[in-house]
């Protein structure tokens, strides 16, 4: 009943949001019109197949990239451009490889002209939190691949963005970091309640995570159906209930290769 | 609608630059011909330039050789020296990389070699051959020959350990390893040699002949020097630059049918 | 860390590196004093090589004596600071013009339209044709040297800082954005670290470009320097000078790559390479 509470206002609303490319020979209809709304410290999970436009559609609501019709209002603000109210983490992780975990994880204040020593201070706090204490003069090269993402995610996390999205931030992880990770992302997540857009192609991902799971379609991609997840956390993968919705999801997804 | 702006903007930079290069000529010939800020014996104005661009086409004052004579003459002992630092350093590399014991003895020699640039061999050479064909094809070779070489080294170190224990579990020799697993990963970086090689003779070409020759390119910017003709000068650099970049770019058609299964630019 | 293969005796990492280093310096040895007994052999009295070339022990000897003695009018040391000097001008002249233009280039289009053409024809003319002309324009002396060195350099450095600043990762871009960096901030912080390795690469191909063109120079006109050395132990049929002054180019080039190497190291040391 306490989450019915915190999950209220609207922090995300997308209104007939498309994007089409631009090459040199043709135009490619991406995005085909998509309407939704994300509530505060929600956990929103996009699901779809390989070649969807999910990333591009995380990018579009991150403005890293512009629709070409429709608008997006984050936080009661029209998104044009990339913004510091809004974290993003990479599947590639775009981790600074010149700069060291301090380094990356104050980026964000240091760009915005937040002192010294304040920015290390928070850093401390969130470097701390996501299990990285003692590492942070290394730099990424010298880094495991679960570790980096820890490094990413305290980097936006730092920023104290009012919404976060993650674009299939444990693509790259091995099956164990993997899980591993999850299980950190929650922990860090009920810690500090942030609205969460988690972009993934894991059925089981989505549903582990998330509040509510948004299923795409093929290019150009709509919206297939959403699915309100209500099981207890932490959640089981062996759950009757969990698998259950795992085979009514399969079943709605488009098929390619 | 979007298709139309992407190009717009593409002609927009297209504009750009046809513009800069009609400005740059324009106010070198403003300088030049109209206000005279500078002496023809220093900088002609780009007119004269076309002028005797034509005129030495087919004249062979005063060096001796038309620019077409001189081009060939200089392209032909390039291309000699050239083609022999290819038959020679790709095949010394990719041995160096593969057989230990050559890598061994033949290194020290070569790292020894290596930071002598080619230019400095130069008087060596004459003294050993004398002025003449061959000691301006031995130079263009000696400086070839070195990227030739590291670059097959590093290509041939660039194989896999994945991609010879495929060819061993069905059941490659050493030299069958080198043939179909070595040589194909290093053929990218090979190229790469064999491109740099060419930009290096055509160079050394040119270095020789400013220093001893009786024709080429070099040598007719050399005399046109002698006699305070700056347009000559001018019109054998620009020829010199053009059959460069026309070379280096038929060398990259090769390529491109040569080096298969990776992204070209 | 042991390592262990049946059946042998069992050798640490390290034991067999070292073995492995002193196989490849006996063999170096050996390859360099085969090279030395040729051309000592070679050049022996009565060959007709030996009418022309020194041996090897005379060649050294001269060499060394070289940096007691003068040569010319300069020790080896005073020739090599000549030409250091020389590089070392134009060298810097060339970074201060190239990396800002490549950058420039690289950072805005319209730069690049700009700039692209008259660059792209100046490019693939070697820097050693521009001596005659830069002998017209400058005279024989110190400037036309230094103008030939910085066209050397230029070109190296301006493509190699061009490709550094396009090639950077549009989302390490995209990621600074994200974080609050403004079209500035991203230059500074994101781009131009990114952009180091590529502009040092330039870097070093702009200095083995600018000391081959500072010895053309200096062969052509000059009465001091290595390249000096060289062309004058020729017209005076000096053929001991011609080779020591070879011997001591290649002594500089050698030295300058590990100083480059020694920079790189530190300056990119968050580079899997630099590491």
């Amino acid at each position: 009943m306490d989450r019915e509470r915190q999950i209220k206002n609207k922090m995300i609303t997308m209104q007939h949001v498309a994007k089409t490319f631009v090459t040199e020979r043709k135009t490619t209809r991406i995005i085909d019109d998509i309407s939704l709304e994300v509530k505060e410290n929600e956990l929103v999970a996009l699901f779809g197949p390989g070649q969807c436009g999910k990333t591009t559609l995380l990018n579009v609501m991150a403005g890293l990239e512009k629709a070409t019709s429709g608008e997006i209002i984050v936080n009661g603000e029209k998104v044009t451009r990339p913004g510091p109210d809004r974290g993003f983490v990479y599947q590639t992780l775009a981790l600074f490889p010149w700069l060291t975990v301090m380094g990356n994880v104050c980026f964000g204040p240091r760009m915005r002209g937040i002192s010294k020593k304040e920015r290390e201070e928070r850093a401390r706090y969130y470097i701390d939190l996501v299990g990285l204490k003692g590492f942070e003069d290394s730099y990424p090269v010298q880094l495991s691949g679960g570790m980096k993402q820890r490094v990413g995610i305290a980097r936006a996390y730092c920023n104290e963005p009012s919404v976060l999205f993650m674009d299939e931030p444990f693509g790259h992880l091995d099956a164990q970091t993997r899980y591993l990770m999850q299980d950190e992302l929650m922990r860090i997540w009920e810690k500090e309640k942030r609205t969460i857009v988690f972009v993934t192609n894991n059925i089981e991902e989505a549903i582990y995570l998330a509040d509510r799971v948004i299923v795409l379609t093929n290019c150009p991609t709509q919206v297939k159906k959403e699915y309100i997840i209500d099981l207890p956390r932490p959640r089981d993968y062996v759950d009757p209930g969990f698998l259950a919705l795992r085979e009514d999801i399969s079943s709605v997804v488009d098929k390619t290769l | 609608m979007e298709q139309l702006d992407y190009k717009k903007s593409k002609r927009k930079y297209w504009l750009l630059s046809a513009a800069s290069v009609i400005v740059f000529v324009f106010i070198w010939w403003f300088s030049t011909a109209v206000l005279k800020l500078a002496k023809p014996i220093t900088l002609p104005d780009p007119v004269t330039i076309i002028k005797t661009f034509i005129v030495k086409l087919t004249h062979t004052a005063p060096d001796g050789g038309t620019l077409v004579g001189n081009t060939l003459a200089s392209v032909k002992i390039a291309l000699s020296g050239y083609v022999m630092a290819i038959l020679v350093g790709v095949p010394l590399g990719v041995l160096m990389a593969w057989f230990k014991p050559v890598d061994r003895f033949v290194r020290p020699l070569f790292d020894l070699l290596r930071p002598v640039p080619g230019i400095a061999w130069i008087p060596l050479m004459i003294v050993i051959f004398g002025i003449g064909i061959t000691s301006k094809i031995v130079v263009i070779f000696l400086t070839a020959f070195v990227p030739c070489v590291v670059n097959s080294y590093t290509g041939i170190r660039q194989t896999r350990d994945v991609h010879l224990w495929v060819g061993q579990t069905f059941g490659a020799s050493n030299l069958q390893l080198l043939t179909t697993v070595a040589i194909p990963t290093a053929l990218p970086f090979i190229m790469t040699g064999i491109r740099v090689a060419l930009g290096s003779s055509w160079c050394a070409i040119v270095a020789a002949e400013l220093l001893a020759s009786s024709e080429g390119l070099g040598f007719m910017i050399q005399q046109a020097r002698g006699i305070n003709r700056p347009d000559i000068i001018i019109c054998g650099m620009l020829a010199i630059g053009a059959i460069g970049a026309l070379m280096t770019f038929l060398l990259g058609i090769v390529e491109k049918h040569v080096v298969k299964g990776v992204m070209h630019k | 860390m042991k390592v262990s293969i049946s059946g042998a005796k069992e050798k640490t990492l390290r034991q067999m590196k070292a073995e492995e280093a002193a196989k490849n310096v006996l063999c170096a040895l050996i390859s360099i004093f085969v090279f030395c007994l040729v051309w000592h052999l070679g050049t022996r009295n009565g060959t007709k090589l030996g009418e022309l070339l020194p041996g090897p022990v005379e060649t050294l000897s001269y060499f060394f004596r070289g940096f007691a003695a003068n040569i010319g009018t300069y020790t080896m040391v005073g020739h090599m600071i000549w030409s250091f000097m020389r590089v070392f001008i134009g060298y810097v002249i060339a970074m201060l013009i190239g990396i800002p233009l490549g950058v420039a280039m690289g950072w805005s289009k319209t730069a690049n339209a700009i700039f692209r053409p008259i660059f792209e024809v100046i490019r693939p003319i070697p820097p050693i044709a521009w001596i005659p002309l830069s002998i017209v324009w400058f005279g024989i002396g110190e400037g036309s040297k230094y103008f030939i060195i910085f066209l050397g350099a230029f070109t190296a450095m301006t493509i190699n800082a061009y490709a550094g600043v396009t090639s950077v990762d549009e989302v390490l871009v995209g990621a600074a954005r994200m974080l609050g960096a403004d079209e500035k901030q991203v230059f500074i912080n994101v781009v131009m670290p990114s952009a180091v390795p590529s502009i040092f690469a330039g870097l070093q191909i702009a200095l083995s470009s600018s000391w081959g063109v500072v010895l053309a120079a200096e062969m052509i006109r000059s009465s001091e320097g290595l390249g000096w050395i060289i062309i004058s132990g020729q017209n005076t049929n000096n053929n001991v000078q011609l080779l020591a002054g070879i011997i001591a180019v290649g002594v500089v080039g050698f030295a300058s790559v590990l100083l480059m190497r020694e920079i790189e190291r530190r300056l990119c040391s968050w580079t899997e390479r630099g590491r």
